[in-house]
């Protein structure tokens, strides 16, 4: 039934709320509880905020994907700008001001169970996050 | 300046709320995380956001008459909301404990190594030059050899200091034998180095788990060291105490004492030791107490709660 995925541009904070809005959908009909739901919002708004930061514009691809019985939400934020350097200093410390409060990057990756990062300078950054249904 | 950033943020958080429960949608959730996340960026903490959330929510319950709960109800969602940046804050805090406890597992393992290194290998190349010395001798006439005797003597002391710093570094007692003998040999090393004498005082009672005896271990030898080095003490007492629950080690001398508050506010330098031993117990859940003023010795109190 959600073999299509939900693309959103983003170019602005206001697609930031889009984003948030498609994807807690998602995961509300996937029977993802309350504050799981919140988490998820959370994740994604980190996501955004990150294109818009640092690439000023990207999108973020909403899917719902299956691994034998359980079924979980894909998020995949892409973006074409500058890439990141230091993929694994990027996680460690977060980036400038969300450094060491755990916030950025490595904590969308605390907030979801699957963690998946592909960046190369100068050819842009996608992030790939999973959280499956328990 | 907590004061008007608090100000903002108790009105921002009002606002925000406010306009949410008008036009439930992703919008207002979206700003509740905003100001969740910009909270947690000014330092404060989960308790000042259910503050926030309660002030916000008390003067809107005012406005609402007979719609009560259902302010109630819907605050909640906003509320959550501006709670997971801390949620994600926590996450990151706890993964930091934990890789701090593996890290200090590392070291301790790491030390052992040495240890071994030293006490083994370094052993064995002492035991060579023993016998070279032996071979070289018989081909002296006697007046030489006691020369080499003289030599013998000192490569004994070295072999012997060696072994002991080997022991220290990594006692093999505190494996074999347990905290309490580990301490009494500690003791014995450190007050035989510096002359100033060290008692130790405890019960023995059972084993303690691995982690809780190298930590407290560690930082009774960290202490030792300031005494030694720096308190120009005449005595020192250590005390193990231990009941089911919790373990309580003290180090206490009769030194020049220091202004604890002072070395531990000031970054590096020569607190760094009493930061490593807040740092070790800290990953236990423990406490460490320095009670010091300058001429009237230092204390240290080190409790630590025994895993069930």
């Amino acid at each position: 039934m959600h073999s299509q995925e939900t693309t959103v541009p983003v170019n602005a904070d206001i697609d930031i709320v889009t984003a948030r809005q498609k994807g807690r959908e998602l995961a509300r009909d996937l029977g993802f509880t309350s504050t799981d739901l919140a988490l998820i919002a959370t994740a994604i708004s980190e996501l955004a905020r990150n294109i818009i930061l640092y690439a000023n514009s990207g999108e973020i691809v909403l899917s719902v994907v299956e691994n034998g019985s359980r079924r979980g939400l894909k998020v995949v934020a892409r973006d074409d700008g500058p890439g990141i350097p230091d993929i694994e200093r990027a996680l460690e410390e977060g980036f400038s001001t969300s450094r060491s409060l755990g916030l950025g990057l490595s904590g969308v990756r605390r907030l979801m169970d699957e963690f998946d990062i592909v960046s190369e300078v100068g050819n842009g950054t996608t992030v790939t996050v999973k959280k499956w249904r328990l | 300046m907590k004061e008007s950033v608090q100000n903002v943020l108790q009105e921002e958080y009002t606002s925000a709320l406010k306009n949410y429960l008008i036009h439930p949608g992703e919008d207002g959730l979206h700003r509740a995380y905003a100001v969740g996340r910009r909270a947690l960026a000014e330092e404060f903490g989960p308790l000042e956001m259910a503050m926030l959330h309660h002030d916000a929510l008390s003067g809107l319950l005012r406005e609402s008459g007979e719609d009560a709960l259902h302010v109630v109800k819907e605050a909640k969602n906003f509320f959550v909301e501006s709670l997971t940046p801390f949620e994600m804050a926590y996450r990151g805090f706890h993964d930091a404990t934990s890789a701090l406890r593996r890290l200090n597992e590392k070291l301790e393992d790491e030390a052992k190594r040495i240890a071994h290194s030293i006490h083994d290998e370094a052993g064995q190349f002492l035991a060579c030059v023993h016998i070279a010395l032996e071979e070289v001798a018989r081909e002296l006439p006697p007046k030489s050899r006691k020369h080499l005797e003289e030599i013998r003597q000192l490569l004994n002391q070295v072999e012997g200091q060696l072994r002991r710093l080997s022991h220290e570094l990594r006692p093999t007692i505190l494996d074999d034998l347990g905290l309490l003998p580990a301490l009494e040999f500690l003791a014995e090393g450190v007050s035989k180095r510096s002359g100033v004498p060290i008692a130790v005082e405890g019960e023995r009672g059972g084993r303690l788990p691995p982690a809780i005896e190298t930590a407290i271990y560690r930082a009774v030898q960290e202490a030792l060291n300031n005494a030694s080095k720096h308190a120009q003490a005449s005595g020192v007492t250590v005390r193990v105490k231990r009941n089911e629950k919790t373990v309580v080690c003290s180090v206490r001398d009769d030194g020049v004492g220091f202004d604890a508050a002072a070395m531990l506010a000031r970054k590096g330098g020569s607190g760094l030791g009493l930061l490593g031993i807040r740092e070790r117990v800290a990953v236990l859940a423990g406490t460490v107490q320095i009670n010091s003023h300058p001429g009237k010795g230092t204390e240290i109190i080190i409790t630590v709660p025994i895993e069930a």
